[in-house]
């Protein structure tokens, strides 16, 4: 009954969660946008110059530029290509966790909120981390999968798949499982998986 | 606990590099996605002849509208979570061999709602459908994964019930 409760109440709350989400989605991408930037320009510094975000989407320029279809390092072609990505492609996340946290009416539900954030967060850097690995692989091609520390296109596609087609939906639902723990919507998973674990 | 991550883990990163390998995506998912595409056209023709299945393309010959199933929009990679929970739940083989394909079916069976509702709420309106096609429609498919998760918990106990002896 509490979990038929719990998916009616997550569906319900859906469209207001995403319109929440949708009015601030600058403010909630902004962490993993600054967390993005850092991680690209430290360990991809001759790859990437920076990030930043524009609205919902993030800016982010690289080192390499173009000269006559060629691409070039950017020096060599005096100009810099730049990428725009749409943070909304992983942080829809957010709205998603927020659904499924507020249909569950935890106590302490503001706190844990925050707690999931800062993981959800984390978990977008490298989705959007993922997107501009993919980006750079189809518009620069050779001359970025031949720059240091760079990994092979199939990992690339892997970590794309995984990171922006699965973990924005799969990660609030381990984060909420995570904080349901002791409420009595957990208790009646526990009964069910107790119930069910003892069949084998 | 720690079992069911350690498998659930290993099982997804394991299926999601299999899925990925030319082969497998010549042979088999680049096929399924084309039946995908063929059935939702044939659930859709009874009630608009304009629709025509190109591959993995849905068009509708009165506007010349189309959507293209890819990778992402295939239903496998929330399939592919469904199994990796199944299995790594206790469970008899049978009983995880029956919630994979049972759990396959709903995973797809609402897969091809996505695919049909896409393809008219783009021919709408085509905000609507980015919206629905990149944010809504991937968090309804996960959640059905969930629900199908859970019915199988319940199921499994149920069986549990009946096996034992009065």
């Amino acid at each position: 009954m509490l979990l038929r409760r719990q998916f009616v109440l997550t569906l319900a709350l859906m469209p207001i969660t995403f319109g929440m989400w949708f009015a601030a989605d600058s403010l909630f991408a902004g962490p993993a946008v600054w967390l993005c930037d850092l991680l690209l320009s430290f360990f991809y510094s001759d790859i990437v110059q920076g990030a930043r975000l524009q609205g919902a989407t993030m800016l982010l320029t690289t080192q390499f530029g173009e000269h006559n279809g060629v691409i070039l390092s950017a020096q060599e072609a005096g100009n810099q290509i730049a990428l725009e990505i749409n943070t909304r492609l992983v942080s829809y996340s957010i709205a998603f966790y927020a659904a499924l946290l507020a249909a569950s009416s935890l106590q302490e539900s503001i706190t844990k909120f925050c707690i999931g954030l800062f993981w959800l967060s984390g978990i977008m850097c490298f989705g959007l981390a993922s997107i501009v690995g993919k980006d750079l692989l189809l518009m620069v091609g050779p001359p970025f999968l031949s720059a240091p520390g760079v990994p092979p296109a199939d990992l690339l596609a892997v970590t794309y798949q995984f990171n922006v087609l699965l973990m924005p939906t799969l990660a609030p639902i381990c984060l909420w499982l995570w904080q349901i723990r002791g409420s009595p919507l957990w208790q009646t998973l526990e009964a069910d998986i107790k119930r069910a674990s003892a069949q084998r | 606990m720690t079992r069911f991550l350690f498998i659930f883990c290993t099982v997804l990163g394991s299926l999601f590099a299999i899925e990925m390998l030319k082969p497998v995506q010549e042979a088999v998912i680049q096929p399924f996605t084309g039946l995908l595409a063929a059935l939702s056209t044939a659930l859709i023709l009874p009630f608009d002849d304009t629709v025509i299945a190109q591959g993995r393309i849905l068009r509708d010959a009165a506007s010349g509208f189309a959507v293209s199933i890819e990778a992402g929009c295939n239903g496998v990679e929330a399939a592919i979570v469904l199994i990796a929970g199944i299995l790594a739940f206790p469970a008899s083989l049978r009983h995880k061999l029956v919630a994979i394909l049972a759990g396959f079916f709903f995973v797809q069976a609402l897969n091809i709602v996505r695919i049909i509702s896409l393809f008219y709420l783009g021919q709408w309106n085509y905000t609507v459908f980015e919206w629905f096609h990149l944010y809504l429609w991937p968090v309804l498919i996960m959640l059905d994964v969930l629900i199908v998760f859970a019915i199988y918990l319940q199921w499994l106990g149920k069986q549990h019930a009946k096996a034992e002896p009065l």
